[in-house]
């Protein structure tokens, strides 16, 4: 019988210190989550500084939480994955620390994961991925449609020419009056407005895979500055869901473009925006109407976010194939696949 | 006792191995290279080089600042996690009084780290023989301020230590002839780390284990100043 794999992961990317315990990339052990949502909201976002000083208050107590809801000691353990980029220099050194002395103290092989695989990889708990896969990656920082042709091969096929997604439901909940971060009060007023603002599809007609939404973001704030100019009074929820009838035109379009040319048996929808409503009944519904026979698969909203259970989904692929870090390993905050 | 001493507060990075005052490995860099690639990689070598294992340590001792926030976070986080992981006792020491540690002995010397704009960290510490006091507790200030709190000290008798060329026009400026260890030769040593974490109480709660950095983030200072008030009730961090 083979044996099992354990492995513990590190994520700090951004607001969110996390460790868990994975067995063999498919079984989340412990996923202990720290968030710095409340401290951050202070501030109408994330601030670096103040991140990276969450980080190095929670780390231990996460590593500690993680190994007692996994019943584990080190001496069960195979590896030690941690996420090296993209993200805020500062918040990943933390992870990166951690992780680089916990593989040092107890003598583990070090596995260094892009942030990005590991949101795709969220979808491994939730069903056994086919290659090749279709991923729509929507968070606060990405958007990209990345075709996965084996374990760990990833090609980028569209990315957003300016605000990621999630960033710019964060702007436009700020016109709100919605504190960051503002998806899911957006998707709540979305689902009983109505599309009546006819705001700006971009770049839909374009035969690229590529999307923008900073055009969408003016138009969004133009029109509400012009009501308060002549003092019309806009219908918040109508405004919510103009907004996101536009964002899920322009996600679905490039998502069955790309699924036209790369057609796969599975789409994986991941990220923070993986977790909005009307998203996944827009991607359900569109699949039904095409009658595609294609799985979609959305991780449950915990690992929607980020979390150290993806780390270690990826990083069991990446330990098969021996793809190890040394010891000096550093934070890549603008890596890419 | 083995003790394992590590500090990455400011530019220069220095890893010891000491054992019963006796220093087995001892690692310094002065070159602008990246602490946080070089001080595992460092660690790992000053072990090799006194031919023991990590778990054979006794105790971890790291300056804990203040310095370049970034800096003292590298050398913190890798030490409570090490100390939390291995069960290992951690003292924290301040990054001033180490730098006070290379004074010269019965001088009154004010270790500085430079803040920018005509601020510093700085604290005040006596160098006795086989001890460091702390006079004037380490603290944020202007320059105007320290130097005008030092007018009653002997000039003879003072010595400020880690003096970028920008702070040291502004202290030649009030004292004229006052010693002054410039940046470029003020380098911890993490011997002396050791040295002085042995007489310290380790850390009670390795989880709560932080920096000192001294200052509030310009972000957290901006929203006091707003009149903003922190609910005692509220964690900012929460588990979900």
């Amino acid at each position: 019988m083979k044996k099992d794999t354990l492995i513990m992961s590190f994520e700090s990317s951004c607001d969110e210190t996390s460790v868990a315990v994975i067995k063999n990339g498919k079984e989340i052990l412990s996923n202990i989550i720290a968030t710095q949502i409340k401290s951050h909201q202070r501030f109408g976002g994330v601030v670096p500084e103040v991140a990276s000083r969450h980080h190095v208050e929670e780390i231990t107590r996460c590593i500690e939480l993680a190994m007692d809801e996994a019943k584990v000691t080190y001496d069960d353990l195979d590896a030690v994955a941690v996420t090296y980029g993209p993200g805020l220099v500062g918040s990943l050194l933390i992870g990166i620390m951690a992780a680089k002395t916990v593989a040092f103290a107890h003598n583990l092989p070090l596995i260094k994961v892009n942030h990005l695989a590991g949101h795709i990889y969220s979808a491994n708990f939730v069903s056994d991925l086919q290659y090749p896969f279709m991923a729509l990656l929507v968070s606060g920082g990405h958007t990209e449609l990345v075709l996965v042709t084996a374990p760990g091969e990833f090609h980028t096929l569209g990315d957003t020419r300016d605000d990621a997604v999630g960033e710019a439901y964060d702007k436009i909940g700020r016109v709100l009056g919605i504190n960051y971060p503002a998806g899911k009060k957006v998707d709540q007023m979305a689902a009983v407005g109505n599309d009546v603002f006819d705001f700006p599809r971009a770049m839909v007609q374009e035969d690229n895979l590529d999307f923008s939404f900073s055009g969408l973001k003016s138009a969004f704030i133009n029109r509400v500055h012009h009501a308060d100019q002549v003092h019309e009074d806009l219908n918040k929820d109508d405004l919510a869901a103009s907004f996101q009838g536009a964002v899920l035109d322009i996600l679905s379009n490039k998502t069955f473009r790309a699924l036209e040319q790369h057609p796969v048996k599975q789409l994986v929808v991941a990220g923070g925006v993986a977790a909005n409503q009307g998203l996944r009944k827009r991607l359900k519904d569109d699949i039904e109407k095409r009658n595609l026979d294609m799985e979609l698969i959305f991780p449950p909203l915990r690992l929607c976010g980020d979390n150290a259970a993806m780390i270690g989904a990826i990083a069991q692929i990446q330990f098969e194939k021996g793809d190890f870090a040394d010891l000096d390993l550093n934070s890549d905050p603008s890596l890419d696949f | 006792m083995k003790i394992l001493a590590f500090d990455t507060s400011n530019k220069p990075l220095s890893v010891a191995l000491v054992e019963n005052g006796k220093t087995l490995a001892h690692i310094e860099s002065t070159e602008l290279k990246t602490h946080s690639v070089t001080l595992l990689p460092d660690i790992q070598q000053a072990l090799h080089e006194g031919g023991m294992s990590v778990e054979d340590i006794d105790m971890i001792a790291v300056a804990d600042g203040p310095g370049s926030y970034t800096g003292v976070r590298i050398a913190v986080t890798v030490a409570k996690t090490l100390a939390f992981t291995l069960n290992k006792p951690l003292v924290g020491v301040s990054s001033l009084e180490l730098l006070a540690a290379d004074g010269d002995e019965g001088m009154m010397c004010v270790p500085l780290m430079d803040a920018r704009n005509n601020n510093a960290f700085a604290g005040v510490y006596l160098n006795k023989q086989d001890e460091i006091v702390n006079i004037v507790e380490d603290h944020h200030t202007t320059m105007a301020k320290l130097l005008d709190l030092l007018k009653t000290y002997d000039e003879d008798k003072l010595e400020f230590i880690n003096a970028t060329q920008k702070l040291t026009d502004l202290i030649r400026e009030k004292f004229p002839n006052v010693k002054i260890m410039s940046s470029e030769d003020s380098l911890p040593d993490a011997t002396k780390l050791a040295k002085l974490a042995e007489h310290k109480e380790p850390v009670k709660d390795i989880d709560s284990f932080v920096p000192t950095y001294l200052r509030l983030t310009q972000a957290e200072h901006d929203w006091y100043e707003k009149g903003n008030k922190d609910d005692g009730n509220i964690s900012y961090v929460e588990e979900v």
